[in-house]
């Protein structure tokens, strides 16, 4: 693995940390002066008597209960509502200071649910700001899970009296064995976030964070062809630390900062019982390698400044960082006497860099240009390590070299816009991205080119159209089959690595036919050619188009409407052997979303009404010399319609009532009835195509201190 | 309410001492010149509620030196300009004032250049680079510099502001896979730099992988057995904006892999006996499909990892 790539590296690297200092030094060098250049107004009368400034307290706070009827995980996923019957509705936020220019402000939102949020902000006026600040995050994922196992990160074992098979079929025990677990992840988030104010245009800011994630995920593994899906415990710990210092001036400003963050993952391995008879006598057991512990630390710099001509704005960023990983291995099997690989860890050792130059600037009244150019490497510096395999805790794999996967990024881009009259402006632009793989990959480099062209018609201060149209090309270097892995066809092309011809074409709308109704669209189509690749995608097309209307006749009466239609369908053929045809596939997913809604403010009442529907499908069609096949369709569809009805009864309080359906159907021929024993030789979770359908009612209490807080 | 504002110009002009002798002499202001009084001159006119709703925020703060509103600062004129002219002409005309939003008389690169004024060497640094400048967006097509909360930087209105636009990421806001932003838990502004970025797609981290595993650092690695994909780009295989299929991949599997992967060995095409129409089903294509045996995707730490199944 030792190099051109490790080689260039640094030389490139250096060239372009010398150019980002030289940068830099120009921001500091002129920034002085153009703040010397600004002229201001005698401002020692400007006494603003007349303004006024907050003082004192505002806040304002909700309480109440949601009663939730068929909620379940589907419903719940990214709120933790997942559950029928009555939740706490209790939210606040408000602003506090003092003529001293002393400030305080909170905002609790969802404390009845998994996901509670709060900050708690205050400072000095010109001083200080510090806030603090918690996220919780749940994420639940399926709720139809069953598994024979149980236990924790120790390992998940069978029950004592478990009766293995050769088949799901034959495990004697496993319906009575059965118990249902939750598949899902809670977050958790502590942070406290600092800003001095050091002087003028200083400022010094840190950032310290620690998030825990706990739950189960859903995982598997497998012993030679015989395959189990399980609930694997999630315990993991992530700290943050930014801190760093700003400088801006008039025309410039200078950023540097550290960044450092640690995985911790408390359990590296999960060891289970294996549910099936042991392909090879003492296979009892086997063991999942999680994600390793690592280290992230990252220095950059940036900064930017604004040339004294023609507009003319010069951005630098310059990022170095460091990824380590070195977790002790486990052993390379579960199979009486395997040992662990010498040495006992990875050392694992990752260098990123990133450097970038951005330009701005109108060298004409009607001329804008932008140009970036952006550097981006991954050099893994990490030493190859050959390792004696066991295969699944089965059999012996063989020694086999680690390979170690790195690449170069250049990224160049740019455009121009020309105003051609004061109603049809006119643009050119386009990229050139130029990636080098690491030695011992399958390809050297790709080269990708892209050009488009655009216009822009504002022919009424209300309506513009606006058309784009281009062009992507990539070519690859020669194909390196050797590097592929041994059972890997030579004709294949990985689809992010294969040549491809790409057009595109949007177009953007938007009228404000009166002071009242308001339309935008928005419709975008892009082909994708790859049939250069003999096996693997052979094209690919998407369709989008969106629209959405708004009408506001007064200023307690709006209503909207959107839609928006999504297409994907794309081909493929593969191989399934010398002695099968080719076999086709063509997939076409379909996605189409409604909505409509509208606010009407009356007296003391105000009235929402919003509806979405939302469905989806999925349609694969395969051949293989002979008539088309057809999976079964996949489909999914969203319903939601929500009435809220808010009423002041005084200035200071408001009662708030909704009333809420949602309902969620999918099908998925992967999933649907595939229970733990239906296949023979996947020992499943049972997890089942989400849906839900649920009614909610709520009722709540605002009550308001201070003058009001609008949100 | 013209009375009402003549009345106050009137008070504003007669609190300046002579001021009214010497207006009968004087000549049309230029637009360069400032108004006499600040914001106390501006609010003789503009005494509107919905406008008052800046002094709860942080662009008002008397203390604090950086904003207009503080000590030396140019209170409203900082951001509208001066204000000299139009205070002379009543009204009547905007003089040297800048006003905003889409069908305001000053154009957007104008607008700008009166925020950017302040915040180019700030949150806005990399404003001239970005996609929204060459666009030529307004900042105050995003922002509402007089409410009290800018909807913007509220997580749960910050989709809505920017999805107002981009449309097609409005309608991916309710796919059945997608990030929690419908919830408030994510916005926009989690993986994106609106003000411009030097990164690619404007992202707030240097690439999309390193933007994903800020949040999702289980996979940054670097792992024994690595998948190249997952070390180059996430977006390889997921759409981040949401999925009509599972975890955000762009395609279902086992066809997402077989885009990459010719399955020797794996009997995993849909037309063999082993397919969900064929009978008894299989392990290669129900369940989770290939991830049934290579579960660690995105890496494994295993010894025995090599094809990522343990």
């Amino acid at each position: 693995m030792t190099t051109n790539l490790e080689m260039q590296l640094p030389r490139r690297s250096g060239g372009a940390l010398r150019a980002t200092l030289a940068v830099l030094a120009l921001v500091a060098g002129s920034a002085g002066r153009a703040a010397d250049a600004a002229p201001a107004p005698d401002t020692s009368g400007w006494t603003c008597s007349q303004c006024p400034f907050f003082e004192g307290l505002a806040a304002q706070g909700e309480l109440g209960l949601t009663d939730a009827k068929g909620a379940n995980a589907s419903f719940g996923r990214y709120t933790g509502e997942d559950r029928s019957g009555a939740t706490l509705a209790a939210d606040a936020h408000g602003q506090a200071r003092n003529a001293a220019g002393n400030y305080l402000s909170f905002d609790l939102q969802r404390l009845g649910l998994p996901a509670r949020d709060a900050t708690l902000t205050g400072g000095h006026e010109g001083r200080f700001e510090l806030s603090v600040r918690y996220d919780g995050q749940p994420d639940r994922v399926a709720d139809s899970a069953v598994t024979p196992f149980s236990g924790a990160s120790g390992g998940l074992h069978l029950p004592a009296n478990w009766v293995s098979g050769a088949t799901t079929g034959a495990m004697g025990t496993l319906g009575s064995s059965l118990v249902p677990v939750a598949i899902g992840t809670e977050r958790r988030t502590l942070a406290l976030d600092a800003h001095y104010f050091a002087g003028p245009g200083w400022t010094v800011f840190g950032t310290l964070s620690h998030q825990e994630k706990l739950g189960n995920l859903a995982t598997s593994a497998s012993f030679l062809t015989q395959a189990v899906q399980l609930a694997q415990p999630l315990d993991t710990v992530t700290d943050t630390l930014e801190a760093g210092v700003r400088w801006a001036g008039r025309r410039a400003s200078v950023r540097l900062s550290y960044t450092g963050s640690w995985f911790e993952n408390s359990d590296t391995a999960l060891r289970f019982d294996n549910p099936y008879s042991p392909i090879v006598p003492g296979s009892l057991q086997g063991q999942l390698g999680l994600a390793p512990s690592n280290t992230l630390q990252q220095l950059a710099a940036s900064g930017q400044v604004q040339l004294p001509w023609r507009a003319t704005t010069l951005n630098a960023a310059a990022s170095l960082g460091t990824l380590r990983q070195d977790a002790a291995f486990v052993p390379v099997s579960t199979l009486p006497g395997s040992a662990t690989p010498s040495p006992g860890s990875l050392d694992g050792d990752v260098r990123l860099s990133h450097y970038a130059l951005g330009l701005g600037s109108s060298p004409l009244p009607r001329l804008s240009v932008r140009a970036t150019a952006r550097f981006d490497g991954r050099d893994d510096r990490t030493a190859p390590l050959a390792v004696n395999t066991i295969v699944t805790d089965t059999f012996a794999g063989g020694t086999v070299v680690a390979p170690r996967y790195g690449q170069n990024r250049m990224h160049l881009e740019g455009g121009a816009d020309y105003a051609l009259l004061p109603w049809v402006r006119a643009g050119v632009g386009g990229t050139f991205q130029d990636v080098h793989y690491a030695p011992g990959q399958v390809l050297d480099h790709t080269h990708e080119v892209e050009s488009w062209g655009r216009v822009t018609i504002t022919p009424r201060a209300d309506l513009s159209l606006g058309l784009k149209l281009g062009n992507g090309l990539r070519k690859i270097s020669g194909f390196n089959a050797a590097a592929l892995p041994s059972a890997e066809n030579s004709q294949v092309r990985a689809f992010n690595t294969a040549p491809r011809d790409r057009d595109f074409v949007t177009l953007t709308g938007a009228w404000t036919a009166s002071e009242t109704l308001a339309l935008t669209l928005e419709s975008m189509l892009a082909n994708d050619d790859y049939r250069n690749s003999p096996l693997g995608l052979q094209s690919e097309h998407e369709r989008s188009t969106s629209a959405a209307l708004t009408w506001t006749p007064s200023a307690t009466l709006s209503a909207n409407i959107d839609a928006a239609y999504q297409s994907q369908h794309s081909l493929q053929n593969g191989y399934s052997g010398s002695a099968s045809p080719a076999w086709l596939l063509a997939d076409r997913e379909r996605y189409w979303n409604l909505g409509a809604g509208g606010r009407w403010t009356y007296a003391r009442w105000i009235v929402a009404l919003d509806y979405r529907y939302a469905p989806s499908s999925s349609n694969s069609d395969t051949s293989q010399g002979g008539p088309n096949e057809s999976f079964p369709q996949n489909t999914t569809r969203l319903e939601t319609a929500e009435l809220g009805l808010s009423y002041r009864c005084s200035p200071a309080v408001q009662w708030h009532f909704r009333v809420a359906h949602e309902s969620y159907r999918s099908s998925d021929w992967a999933l649907q009835g595939v229970e733990p024993a239906s296949v023979p030789n996947l020992l499943a979770l049972g997890i089942q195509p989400l849906h839900d359908s649920v009614n909610l009612l709520g009722v709540s209490v605002r009550y308001q201190i201070g003058a009001g807080v609008p949100k | 309410m013209g009375t009402a504002v003549l009345v106050l110009l009137a008070a504003v002009l007669a609190a300046v001492p002579g001021a009214s002798a010497r207006a009968q002499d004087e000549a049309v202001l230029p637009d360069t010149a400032y108004s006499q009084s600040g914001a106390d001159t501006c609010l003789a006119c503009h005494d509107q509620p919905a406008l008052a709703g800046i002094f709860r925020t942080a662009h008002a703060r008397p203390g604090d030196p950086r904003g207009p509103f503080g000590h030396g600062g140019l209170q409203c004129e900082a951001c509208h300009g001066p204000g000299g002219a139009h205070v002379q002409a009543k009204g009547r005309r905007l003089g040297g004032i800048v006003d905003f939003g889409v069908k305001a008389n000053a154009p957007p690169a104008r607008q700008n250049a009166m925020c950017l004024g302040c915040h180019a060497a700030g949150a806005a640094r990399d404003w001239a680079a970005g996609a929204h400048a060459g666009s030529d967006i307004g900042c105050v097509q995003c922002h509402q510099m007089h409410a009290v909360e800018d909807p913007v930087r509220t997580p749960l209105l910050q989709v809505m502001v920017c999805t107002g636009c981009h449309q097609a990421q409005r309608a991916d806001l309710d796919k059945p896979s997608r990030h929690p932003l419908r919830e408030g838990k994510m916005s926009c502004t989690s993986c994106h730099s609106p003000h411009g970025s030097t990164a690619h797609a404007q992202l707030t981290g240097n690439s999309v992988s390193e933007t994903c595993t800020g949040c999702h650092a289980e996979f940054r690695g670097p792992f024994l057995w690595e998948h190249q994909p997952v070390m180059e780009d996430c977006s390889v295989c997921h759409d981040a904006h949401g999925s009509v299929q599972p975890a955000l991949l762009k395609t279902r599997t086992p066809f997402l892999c077989q885009q990459c992967h010719e399955g020797a060995g794996h009997p995993s095409v849909a037309s063999t006996p082993q397919n969900p129409n064929g009978g008894q089903g299989s392990a290669y294509v129900l369940g989770a499909n290939c991830l049934n045996c290579h579960s660690q995707i995105h890496g494994s730490n295993h010894p025995a990892g090599r094809a990522l199944m343990r």
